[in-house]
């Protein structure tokens, strides 16, 4: 295990400890199992639950990391930092001394699946096999299909004995803890009891999770009641039951709340806040790793080739006036990771709003107001983490067009967008856009950084969608996913951001901050920054 | 009338047909891979091709079609792409929700129009004739997915008596006889009505104008029938005809609802219908145009058989 | 709505097909000039499209102009006649303007339906038999979907966009404008005159131009006018669900999707978008009805 986890790990226990010894003498009641939560989604319908979620992150938060644990887990406890990755299943992992393309990971003993299996390496290789093994019978493509971009690092894996796997990288890679916490592990036992048919799996599904399924009504709710026999004692849920329905239409899911049909909702409209806090109802937020930015093409022809160009769009951009537009929850972005992060570097070019600045860049590239710059920007009309992204993009269109940037933008579905994004920005499909406005998570190294930055990784084989290309950016990508320890990692991936933002590789927005709205019944949560939540903390006040 | 019954279901069996190979064709119309929606953005290309196989889209369109033929013929539409579940079941769950929907508003516009209808029809050229035919018009002109936010604005937002959204208590999906339910309905049943209001007031109005002007009703007058009496034998006569409206009118509804219940968050088939449209579920899309496109076929069919049951003189034509 | 497939059994008034003289068209004028309706129509849409073919110089305010402080204003506001939508853009300004596409995505797919529909429907009639057959059986399968089901699954398929929904929609009023075309000049080719022509030699040809055209027109014409009410209608209602115009261009039908959003903030402002396209409509509706009774047309 690297130094900073097992650190993280006994600070958990301890405030752990401290936080239920504080319930005791405060609430003496909320250590009984109390209370029924009712949580409206975002999702059009639950997401999948027989092992990797669909529906993103959301399904992550809603099904897949409640009814199931990964080998490592994400620290959900605290508030004031980005979240970092604590012991799950696996209670230590490192790579080998002699050699780091290969990692040890030491298994939590005496764990059991809500079945009453056992979980073991035998567990853990079924579910790499149900991944990446096409002729297991376990195989599932479909569950491929959802989660196997996110560890594109590991090779091959091995048991070693009942408690401990071995995994083999394609190549020495620091960043893989940050890919395998998204593999969870489903128990072999009760795939073997459903018919060895994940479709009925899904019906009674049996991880090592806090909750267990317990009702799936596809299209109207799914409700979870606890997993006592949770190995985390720390994380036995609080509550009697979990309700989560999916509510896809904002309006509705804050006339749900109004109307006390749920008692949470996600993402509420920003326009409708001001009149659920009237009604007595909390909004509860939290900076999280996420951006909203516009992705640029460094292809032949593309206006953003130009340093020049690209500092006085992030200069043109008021913020302050998309922070009101979203109703106050949004912060402005600096760059691509927000100052105080552990990867933010030093970079010393000040994103603000800036419009003078902006017009003197304009006028040094060649630009002005008779000769303005023209480009085509991609975005949708809808998408998750996407914000209001309509009324956002318009609202910068007048800003750009301020500076002498003129932009016409591509509007299409979400999924379209997804499709272009895939297929780079040299594909015709991109119709001559030259820049991308799709919102990234910045929870681990490889999503924030190298899929955008490595030079190899474009269309088809990444996401580099602007075919950046730098081989010192290179170097130091290389760098940081070779480091020894993770303060090793951290500062690399410092170097980079400061070098990506010195030179504005991307027109950056907004991180978003997740409000959520609740009654003031619901209590013990705390919102961490990250994309995922948990809600075992959570009980209702009678 | 057997003969008629049986000729009608012969020259439904080419329509059934060709509304299979429609749909089929409609949905694969689409430019892009049928599995892009679903598969997360950077899967790798081997999953992406294994997938593709698990769900028999590597195969070429026309085999693709006769496979979906013989899965369909047998009640199986296939399982959704984005969930994994069967298709057959979120319409069954769907279809009866759509149904309480379209069936509210039929009825409610067919009570309205013959209401209308007969009156304007029975006083024509009076200013309550005038007044029914303007209410007509209306109801065929009004965007209804408009009259639907206007009527939430009113009931849900100013006045707060009606529920703006949803089927009932808790994201209820299915349909039950209570009173929250009941009071989920409404909104959405009256904006829906509308349109067959209009369109059997028109009918009425003119199905009464010309009964009332033919000789029987004259002789019947002279016979000394109390107008009610009339007034029986005319809806008698008139009855096929608007009959025939009602029954495609509620085809038009099962058919129509998407956007009402885009309005309202109903859980129908509208609802899927969108659902589906944006995550691009072909499976999914194409069993639900399939479902309501043969429910219309059905119900054509029926209003047919019907008519000639109560009229013999229409299975000669 | 479903009006637009609602094709009762078209008929020529025997009267009208003998009256196709200066007479005839002196007539309808003076029905027309007489009926005060049809005539209040006219103007309504005569302002209507003038408004938004002439938008730019009407409009208060740039219509993509937005601003974070004036969001949302209500009806009335100083500035703002009208109010201002979710960006605080000029809601009149961009009423005016939204006009364009919104008139432009109904008519056009009629129009298309007219010509296509039209010749599908001309020579199925006219030639009657097989080709009869198949024509008319093909636009039994396209019958055999309610419209509205029938635009959204192909705008669904084939995607959003403006052209999309003109294809869409232009394949709705295809089979019931062909279904008209087709038995008025079922009716036509077995009347005398065309007998007559076709015994004094003429080709088939010129028997179609002159003789079946000049009857058909006219019907078929005013039917299809009495579609236009129901292609704004559906296109507006494309937009709505997302599958029509992209923004940020102002169309009444996405106009109404957006500022759903903030139906609870504005709401009357979310309502205007609606007012338009329902007096469109409904000008398109009762103009037709007047020309038709003018036009002394059974449908």
């Amino acid at each position: 295990m690297l130094p900073i986890a097992r650190r993280r790990a006994r600070a958990r226990g301890l405030t752990g400890a401290l936080l239920s010894a504080a319930l005791a003498i405060t609430a003496p009641g909320a250590v009984h199992a109390q209370g029924t939560l009712r949580l409206g989604m975002t999702a059009a319908d639950i997401p999948v639950s027989f092992g990797q979620p669909d529906n993103g992150f959301e399904g992550f938060r809603y099904m897949g990391l409640m009814v199931y644990d990964a080998l490592v887990n994400w620290d959900l406890t605290a508030v004031d930092r980005p979240s970092g990755l604590v012991p799950g299943l696996a209670e230590s992992w490192a790579p080998n001394p002699d050699d780091a393309t290969k990692w040890t990971f030491k298994l939590r003993q005496g764990v059991k699946f809500h079945d009453g299996s056992e979980f073991n390496a035998d567990a853990v290789l079924f579910n790499f096999d149900k991944l990446f093994k096409q002729d297991a019978p376990q195989y599932s493509a479909r569950q491929a299909s959802l989660v196997n971009f996110r560890i594109p690092a590991v090779k091959s894996w091995r048991k070693v004995d009942d408690h401990t796997v071995e995994f083999t990288l394609h190549a020495a890679d620091s960043f893989f803890p940050y890919q395998i916490c998204y593999i969870v592990m489903a128990s072999p036992a009760a795939w073997e009891q459903t018919g060895k048919d994940w479709n009925e799996f899904a019906k009674t599904p049996s991880g090592t999770g806090p909750w267990r399924l317990t009702k799936l009504v596809p299209r109207e709710r799914a409700e979870f009641e606890p997993f006592k026999e949770h190995w985390d004692k720390t994380r036995v849920p609080k509550l009697d039951k979990v309700i989560t329905f999916p509510i896809p239409d904002p309006n509705a899911r804050t006339n749900a709340l109004l109307s006390g049909q749920v008692d949470w909702i996600e993402a509420p409209a920003p326009d409708a806040i001001p009149r659920i806090k009237q009604q007595g109802f909390d909004i509860v937020s939290n900076q999280y790793p996420h951006v909203w930015p516009y992705h640029l093409s460094f292809i032949e022809g593309s206006i953003w080739n130009d340093e020049r160009v690209r500092k006085a769009a992030n200069l043109a951009i008021d913020r302050d006036g998309i922070v009101q537009l979203l109703g106050g929850y949004a912060v402005p972005a600096k760059g691509h990771v927000s100052p105080g992060d552990a990867w933010w570097g030093n970079p010393s070019f000040d994103i603000k709003y800036d419009p003078e600045a902006a017009k003197k860049l304009m006028a040094e590239a060649g630009y002005g107001p008779s000769k303005p710059a023209k480009t085509k920007i991609l975005i949708s009309a809808s998408g998750s983490g996407q914000m209001l992204p309509l009324a956002m993009n318009e609202y910068i269109q007048q800003n750009l067009k301020e500076v002498g940037i003129e932009v016409e933008f591509e509007v299409m579905e979400w999924q379209s967008l997804l499709d272009r994004w895939r297929a780079g920005s040299k594909s015709p499909d991109s119709a001559g856009g030259h820049a991308i406005n799709v919102s990234y998570t910045t929870q681990d190294p490889y999503s924030s950084f190298t899929r955008f930055l490595r030079s190899d990784l474009h269309a088809p084989n990444g996401v580099n969608w602007g075919y950046y290309s730098n081989p010192e950016m290179d170097e130091m990508l290389k760098n940081a996913s070779l480091a020894k320890t993770d303060a090793e990692r951290d500062e690399w991936l410092g170097k980079v951001h400061t070098k990506e933002v010195n030179e504005a590789l991307f027109i950056w927005v907004v991180h978003d901050v997740a409000p959520r709205a609740m009654s003031k019944k619901v209590k013990g949560f705390a919102q961490a920054r990250n994309w995922f939540q948990s809600l075992t903390p959570v009980y209702m006040e009678q | 009338m057997t003969a008629y019954i049986l000729r009608r279901l012969l020259y439904v069996l080419p329509i059934a047909l060709g509304v299979t190979v429609l749909v089929f064709s409609l949905v694969h119309l689409a430019p892009g891979d049928p599995l892009n929606a679903v598969v997360a953005p950077d899967a790798p290309k081997e999953v992406v091709e294994q997938l593709k196989r698990d769900y028999g889209f590597d195969k070429p369109l026309p085999v693709q079609y006769f496979i979906w033929l013989g899965r369909t013929l047998t009640g199986d539409l296939g399982t959704s792409v984005a969930t994994g579940r069967s298709v057959t079941e979120a319409l069954r769950a769907a279809v009866p929700n759509t149904l309480v929907l379209a069936a509210g508003a039929s009825l409610l516009g067919f009570t309205l129009g013959c209401l209308f209808g007969g009156i304007a029809g029975y006083y024509q050229g009076t200013w309550i004739d005038k007044l029914s035919t303007a209410i007509a018009i209306t109801g065929v002109s009004i965007p209804h997915y408009w009259l639907g936010i206007v009527l939430v604005i009113v009931f849900a937002v100013e006045l707060n008596t009606l529920p703006a959204m949803g089927m009932g208590p808790g994201g209820s999906s299915a349909w039950a006889w209570d009173i929250e339910h009941m009071k989920h309905l409404v909104l959405p049943v009256v904006t829906l009505s509308v349109i067959p209001m209009g369109i059997v007031t028109r009918t009425m109005r003119a199905a009464m104008a010309e009964i009332l002007s033919q000789e029987f009703v004259q002789t019947l007058r002279a016979k000394g029938l109390r107008s009610y009496q009339v007034l029986a034998h005319v809806v008698k006569n008139a009855a096929p005809t608007v009959l025939a409206v009602l029954g495609l009118q509620l085809g038009y509804l099962m058919g129509g609802s998407i956007l009402v219940e885009t309005v309202f968050s109903w859980p129908g088939t509208g609802f899927l219908l969108n659902d589906a449209i944006f995550r691009r579920d072909i499976p999914l899309l194409q069993g639900t145009i399939l479902v309501l496109a043969m429910f219309f076929v059905v119900l054509n069919l029926m209003v047919d058989i019907l008519q000639s049951a109560i009229d013999p003189r229409m299975a000669r034509t | 709505m479903s009006q637009a497939t609602e094709t009762s059994a078209a008929m020529v008034d025997a009267a009208q097909v003998a009256a196709q003289s200066r007479g005839y068209w002196k007539t309808v004028w003076l029905r027309l000039r007489g009926d005060k309706v049809t005539i209040a129509c006219f103007v309504v849409l005569a302002l209507i499209v003038l408004s938004a073919v002439l938008a730019d110089w009407l409009a208060p305010a740039d219509p993509y102009k937005t601003s974070m402080l004036k969001r949302l204003k209500p009806i009335g506001t100083e500035g703002f006649p009208l109010g201002t939508d979710e960006l605080g853009r000029d809601m009149l300004s961009r009423l005016l303007h939204g006009g364009r596409l919104s008139l432009f995505m109904g008519i056009v797919p009629v129009v298309y339906a007219l010509v296509i529909g039209g010749a599908l429907g001309l020579v199925a009639g006219f030639l009657g038999g097989r080709v009869n057959m198949l024509i008319m059986r093909t636009i039994d399968v396209l019958y055999a979907f309610p419209s509205v089901l029938l635009a959204v699954a192909i705008s669904g398929s084939l995607g959003a966009g403006v052209t999309n929904a003109i294809v869409s929609l232009t394949v709705v009023f295809v089979p019931p404008i062909a279904r008209v075309t087709e038995s008025v000049t079922t009716q036509v080719r077995s009347l005398d005159f065309v007998d007559a022509a076709r015994a004094s030699g003429a080709g088939t040809f010129t028997i179609i131009r002159v003789h079946v055209l000049s009857n058909v027109l006219g019907p078929v014409f005013i039917y299809a006018t009495s579609l236009i009410s129901v292609s704004i209608i559906l296109a507006a209602g494309l937009s709505f669900l997302g599958l029509g115009t992209e923004p940020p261009h102002p169309e009444w039908g996405l106009m109404l999707n957006t500022l759903r959003q903030s139906i609870y903030v504005s709401p009357w402002v979310a309502a205007l978008p609606g007012v338009m396209i329902f007096f469109t409509s409904l000008s398109f509706n009762l103009m037709s009805d007047g020309l038709r009774s003018a036009m002394d047309v059974r449908l």
